[in-house]
């Protein structure tokens, strides 16, 4: 008995053109046209026409309005952003049994769906005709035997395009690539490799693996094959997200305790609600910090015993936030991050604290049904009280200035 | 440009068709707005029943964002955006 070959690999990688600006100027069609960015501290989105005058995500604010002095700024609005992408992914999961999710892209697993969909570029087209219908926003589609070559086929064609590339072209597509383009090269290796003269991928094959390894470590194999074409990982539906973040920039850059603290308070409790919802228990705590004057400090420390409650997640944080908050400047931006995820909800810890665990979880599991129904703000707890008056509200908690999603 | 909140009840004019819902015009302060155009159009599924949430604008050139809470059938007027 033979044992049929898999189907040939076919994924499709869905890039949302200009996410946060293209909302903005659908919203308001008096934008449509003009430069527009959307940040508050720096650029997290602009559109193509903000683009033109050299303005990029990353960017501070301040550059943005020396290069570009006619730009509109936006500080954008999470929840609507949310409701289109769960929009997109929405259709893109109609067409694709395995569809892994980030805050502005997809990747479809196509492989073995030729049957349904016959020609796939045919599918792919009718999937961005779709989105167009739903949401009114434009997507950039590439179609490659694998998750890299999916995204950088895409990378030829935006904004609004569909490019596929072929196993058989793989090789060829690769060879030609500048090496900046080869997922895991940042910006200090690609430093590193043109000063070795290597340029593309194609050059980079010169190097043997031992030697790659040697100068990148652990993402030396890797590169190795990469820069040939080839990417083994695989479409995930990732029902564990790699970490949950909640980040936000202050209305007005304040040194204020009580206002800092109520504010990682907050963000805990929303992240941990998060956790809650999927199930699943951090082991890892993450504070980040921005000053008014733009330096930063992010640290990081493991929890005894994975816990998605808040108090224990939150003793932590102010731990991490009291020792990273030393200088007397003003901050701009703090930010949590729950990583490192176990399934399972609830907490677990020694025998004699089970009794007290279980209580919490009990307690916390309440508090997610009465917001749930009335709104995660209905239940303000500590510190988190102190921003009641400072921030506005709505259905969803305190309105931050710069929210920021689950990856 | 710049978003100005309203955060209150209003009464609008809508045609529902085909399990679409579109508004029309809204009333606010006793004066009628007719809506120009839809300029956009999302759900949002995290409240218990669906928010359906709309930008419009109005006859003036206004743009507002309203929406239809499906739970109680109650309509909201977020907010206006001006220009400056």
């Amino acid at each position: 008995m033979t044992i049929p070959a898999p189907p040939p690999a076919a994924v499709l990688h869905v890039d949302i053109d200009a996410f946060f600006a293209a909302i903005e100027q659908q919203r308001d069609p008096r934008l449509q046209g003009k430069p527009v960015i959307v940040g508050a501290g720096v650029i997290a989105s602009c559109s193509y026409e903000a683009r033109a005058f050299g303005l990029k995500a990353g960017m501070p604010l301040s550059e943005a309005r020396l290069l570009c002095p006619q730009v509109v700024i936006l500080e954008g609005h999470a929840q609507v952003y949310r409701c289109f992408a769960e929009e997109i992914f929405a259709r893109c999961r109609a067409v694709a049994p395995a569809v892994e999710t980030y805050l502005d892209e997809a990747y479809c697993d196509l492989s073995g769906t030729e049957r349904l969909h016959g020609d796939l570029l045919e599918a792919a087209r009718g999937l961005k005709r779709a989105i167009r219908a739903a949401t009114g926003l434009t997507v950039t589609c590439g179609l490659g035997p694998n998750r890299m070559l999916a995204k950088l086929a895409g990378k030829t064609v935006k904004p609004d395009g569909l490019a596929c590339v072929s196993a058989a072209d793989a090789d060829a597509f690769m060879r030609h690539q500048p090496v900046e383009r080869v997922p895991g090269v940042g910006r200090a290796h690609a430093r590193t490799l043109r000063s070795m003269n290597l340029r593309t991928a194609g050059e980079l094959r010169a190097l043997p693996v031992a030697a790659l390894a040697r100068l990148f470590g652990a993402l030396g194999a890797q590169l190795y094959e990469r820069c040939r074409g080839r990417d083994t990982v695989v479409v995930s539906e990732r029902e564990i997200p790699l970490s949950i973040s909640r980040e936000t920039s202050f209305h007005r850059d304040t040194a204020d305790r009580t206002e800092i603290e109520g504010m990682l308070e907050y963000l805990v409790g929303r992240a941990c609600r998060t956790a809650r919802e999927l199930g699943i228990r951090p082991r890892t705590v993450a504070v980040r910090l921005r000053y008014g004057d733009g330096e930063g400090a992010e640290s990081a420390r493991s929890l005894g015993v994975a816990s998605d409650a808040d108090p224990v997640v939150l003793l932590l944080a102010l731990e991490l936030l009291r020792r990273q908050f030393t200088r007397r400047v003003a901050l701009h931006t703090l930010g949590v991050t729950l990583s490192n995820f176990v399934r399972g909800g609830g907490e677990q810890g020694d025998l004699f604290a089970e009794r007290e665990a279980g209580r919490r979880a009990a307690l916390y599991r309440a508090f997610d049904g009465v917001r749930a129904q009335f709104g995660h703000g209905v239940l303000v707890s500590g510190r988190a009280l102190h921003l009641k008056g400072r921030l506005e509200e709505d259905e969803h908690g305190f309105v931050l200035r710069t929210p920021s999603l689950t990856k | 440009m710049r978003t100005e909140a309203l955060d209150e009840a209003v009464a609008v004019r809508a045609e529902f068709q085909g399990g679409v819902v579109t508004p029309v015009a809204f009333t606010r302060r006793g004066r009628e707005h007719r809506i120009k155009r839809v300029n956009a159009r999302w759900v949002d599924r995290v409240p218990r029943h669906p928010h359906f949430c709309f930008s419009v604008t109005d006859e003036s050139g206004d743009v507002y964002q309203i929406q239809l809470h499906a739970g109680e059938m109650v309509w909201w007027l977020d907010s206006v955006a001006v220009e400056g």
